[in-house]
């Protein structure tokens, strides 16, 4: 009879557990209308050594939570890249879509695993040179910023979908059996309202792609790209286990057919610790029993192998990168664009670049939907960072959610009392378009959802001659400059659609010193 | 009570007592005219204000029937704490969810269509926690359940509004009494636009008129004026607690112009220099003029 606890069976568990633990986290990061979340959502970036280490190289400082990364570090040293076989929820995804292909090819790229350590060399020295690429392929970034922008959006619109179209045409009174189903959906994993990203194509797109490798070669992404595997695979050269092959192997090759890491398990005294995920398939399936792992004896290891040329073309491309991607007009006062606007707390336009890892945590949990990832508005180097479109959302001005999620310190936790005085831009009027400005007619929406005390939008009554010559009194909106915190909700509720009538830039923004409008 | 009605009603509830039950119907048409139009209750707890105001009026079972399903519409707009007074006061309500619900009431529904975020409006405002608490049904308002209904009114002809509205048995407004940029103050007609789905930013070309078509279109069996706290400048959301004036008072009754009107005087208004207010005085949804209501003051 078969044993259920192997060590694969209880790798799986371990896994599923982790992946559940993700995907929960990953639904709390959503407001309930209270200050704080209550739950540690951005838990699985704190453990992230690789974020800890490219931060501390370009801002020369990291948030108090990725001491947790330590652990990670310690558990590497000890037992190998364990983090990418048995915990990593990207890894545990690639692992299921490569489970899909029942038979498939087994290190057809053999030397190809060599280029995650390249990509990890150029992100290396490019974050010593202040740049932060890190977050567009650490693993745990682009798994929260695809689901919070791509995969998660799918998900809901495809089930309100399904839904919506029972409650509509209620065929057979089948309404009456989804509804109940629906409110429980609602209230568990459904998010409050469907939301919407700007990027959510693009951003899919790649993250499907990467699942889609798999079907090339199972992990293609853990044993081929990611920097991560690869930063976990040069400290697990100095890890203290140590695999072991008895005299009882006759080389029938099994090992090699259920690898998961590319890690020539086949070839004597050439196991490839770097790549190794410790799944341990090879143990499992040793007709011989011949594979064990423990502490003692000693490594006998395969060399990294990689070419001295290539480390120095992906060094050459890590500096380059630099100023490629920096020698552009938006560094200049006045010439970036006037609608990047950045998350309250947003740190100085070039200390948040070199923080922010593109995770999208703060536009999964921002409560308006306002919160984007950008294109080219920040450069390339800020691709996919966030930035508020008041037309989706403005800022809610007692929220401080994305500072309390984001897990650089990119935006700073701000408390209410702070949060209220950062100005993130400032509105102003297109009085062609404002409705009592342009046109005599009553309006001043903007000044009812103004939320500062005292209200930033004044208006003055004024008398106004319509067509038929008739005097009219309307009360004309004013912003004051002092008083603006750029949340927004003004361009938002603006009932002039399309272009509004009155709209939020950057200028004035608190955390820069140069983008400044008044005088003092 | 002057010596007429005193002796008016003294004559027909003696003749209501002698007389057989043909005439029962009389003396509580005579009951009912001694009624106060508005009740002004004023003291520190608004449980009992609330209480004592509804009582005046005839008591909860005047109004809410065994089996009722009731929908409580508080202001619940914005994301704002009950100090703050930006949003109806959370023991207002839940003193008059529990009145619901000793008068027998099968369900009671609160909502509202909040300005800000929903989910910090109703937590934010403590009503959610307050009126879940005991028992009602708080919940976001759901997007299919806007259904567009002629209103032929002025200004609005027809409008998406919240179907619950119509289909409950009984309704109770319940808003706060705030100042308000454009519509100067916003108390019971104003709460209306929070059962309004669609572009309701729009109404605003047409404040005055369109207040006063919803108010044709939706009957409330009872408002009650929160004014335990009004906000006096910055509204309709405040934010600054000098802005804030505690008056301890709730103000309830059946007509909600009068109540209006009276609301207007906390301000130190009159109900004629609301636009709405003279609307509906005009159009017979109500009277504001106050000289003609029967008001009752209570000290609790």
């Amino acid at each position: 009879m078969k044993r259920f606890l192997t060590i694969q069976n209880v790798r799986r568990i371990v896994q599923g557990f982790f992946l559940l633990l993700f995907l929960f986290l990953f639904i709390q990061t959503e407001s309930k209308g209270n200050d704080e979340l209550g739950y540690p959502v951005r838990l699985f970036l704190d453990f992230d050594p690789l974020i800890l280490v490219t931060t501390l190289l370009s801002a020369h400082a990291a948030a108090k939570a990725f001491a947790l990364s330590l652990i990670t570090i310690i558990i590497t040293i000890l037992f190998g890249r364990v983090f990418c076989g048995w915990a990593c929820p990207l890894g545990t995804l690639n692992n299921l879509v490569g489970s899909i292909r029942k038979k498939r090819p087994v290190g057809m790229y053999g030397n190809w695993y060599r280029v995650k350590y390249y990509i990890l060399t150029a992100i290396l020295v490019s974050a010593l040179f202040t740049l932060q690429p890190v977050g567009v392929m650490d693993p745990l970034s682009l798994i929260i910023r695809s689901f919070s922008v791509s995969v998660f959006p799918l998900f809901n619109y495809s089930v309100r979908a399904f839904f919506d179209t029972i409650y509509n045409v209620n065929p057979l009174g089948l309404a009456g059996l989804t509804e109940p189903v629906y409110t429980v959906l609602k209230k568990t994993v459904l998010t409050f309202e469907q939301s919407l990203y700007d990027q959510g194509v693009f951003i899919g797109a790649v993250f499907f792609v990467i699942l889609g490798l798999n079907f090339v070669e199972k992990r293609f992404w853990c044993k081929y790209l990611c920097p991560l595997g690869a930063f976990l695979g040069i400290l697990s050269r100095f890890s203290l286990l140590k695999r072991t092959v008895s005299e009882g192997c006759t080389s029938c090759g099994a090992c090699a057919t259920v690898c998961q890491g590319n890690a020539q398990p086949d070839v004597k005294d050439r196991w490839r610790d770097t790549e190794c995920l410790e799944c341990r398939n090879c143990d499992d399936i040793c007709p011989q029993n011949a594979v064990s792992f423990g502490f003692t004896g000693r490594k006998k290891t395969a060399a990294m192998d990689l070419s001295r040329r290539r480390m120095i073309a992906s060094i050459v491309s890590g500096v380059v990168a630099v100023p490629l991607l920096r020698a552009v007009p938006i560094s200049r006062p006045g010439a970036q664009d006037p609608g990047l606007l950045r998350p309250p707390g947003g740190l100085e336009e070039q200390e948040f670049l070199t923080r922010c890892v593109k995770c999208g945590e703060c536009m999964k949990v921002c409560t308006t939907n306002g919160l984007q990832p950008t294109l080219f508005e920040a450069g390339v180097e800020g691709i996919w960072s966030p930035m508020l479109v008041p037309r989706i959302g403005y800022c809610e001005f007692r929220c401080t959610l994305c500072g309390q999620v984001c897990p650089t310190g990119a935006i700073k936790k701000l408390s209410l009392e702070e949060k209220a005085k950062v100005r993130i831009g400032t509105a102003m009027f297109d009085k062609g378009r404002c409705l009592p400005w342009a046109h005599g007619k009553p309006c001043i929406v903007c000044e009812e959802v103004c939320p500062t005390s005292k209200k930033a939008i004044w208006f003055e009554e004024a008398q106004v001659r319509d067509r038929q010559g008739k005097m009219v009194t309307v009360k004309q909106p004013h912003v004051d400059l002092e008083l603006c915190i750029g949340c927004g909700i003004c361009e938002a509720k603006c009932p002039v659609l399309g272009r509004p009538a009155i709209y939020v830039s950057n200028v004035g923004e608190s955390r820069s010193k140069s983008n400044q409008l008044l005088l003092g | 009570m002057d010596r007429r009605r005193f002796l008016k009603l003294a004559a027909l509830s003696g003749a209501g007592l002698s007389l057989p039950g043909g005439l029962q119907a009389l003396a509580e048409a005579a009951e009912k005219s001694a009624r106060p139009d508005l009740v002004v209750a004023h003291g520190t707890s608004p449980e009992r204000i609330v209480k004592a105001a509804i009582d005046a009026l005839g008591g909860i079972k005047h109004f809410i029937s065994r089996g009722d399903v009731v929908v409580i519409k508080p202001n619940i707009g914005w994301d704002r704490t009950p100090e703050q007074a930006g949003n109806t006061n959370p023991e207002v309500v839940a003193a008059v969810v529990k009145l619901c619900f000793e008068a027998g009431a099968k369900k009671v529904k609160v909502f509202d269509r909040p300005v800000n975020d929903p989910r910090r409006c109703y937590v934010q405002s403590g009503i959610a926690p307050a009126a879940s608490a005991l028992g009602a049904e708080v919940n976001y308002v759901d997007d299919r359940k806007f259904k567009d209904v002629i209103i032929g009114g002025e200004a609005l002809k027809s409008w998406p509004l919240y179907t619950e509205i119509f289909e409950a048995d009984k309704v109770i407004n319940i808003p706060i009494a705030k100042h308000h940029g454009s519509a100067k103050l916003t108390m019971s007609m104003k709460n209306w636009m929070g059962v309004m789905g669609g572009s309701r930013r729009q109404i605003h070309q047409k404040l005055d008129e369109s207040l006063a078509d919803l108010s044709m279109k939706i009957k409330p069996t009872l408002t009650i004026l929160d004014a335990v706290r009004i906000l006096t400048a910055n509204g309709p959301q405040g934010g600054s607690l000098a802005d804030v004036k505690k008056l301890d008072t709730v103000i309830a009754g059946i007509d909600p112009v009068a109540i209006d009107s009276y609301g207007a005087t906390l301000f130190g208004m009159k109900g004629s220099d609301l636009g709405y207010v003279r609307i509906g005085d005009a159009r017979g949804i109500g009277k504001m003029d106050l000289t003609k209501q029967r008001i009752k003051k209570i000290q609790v």
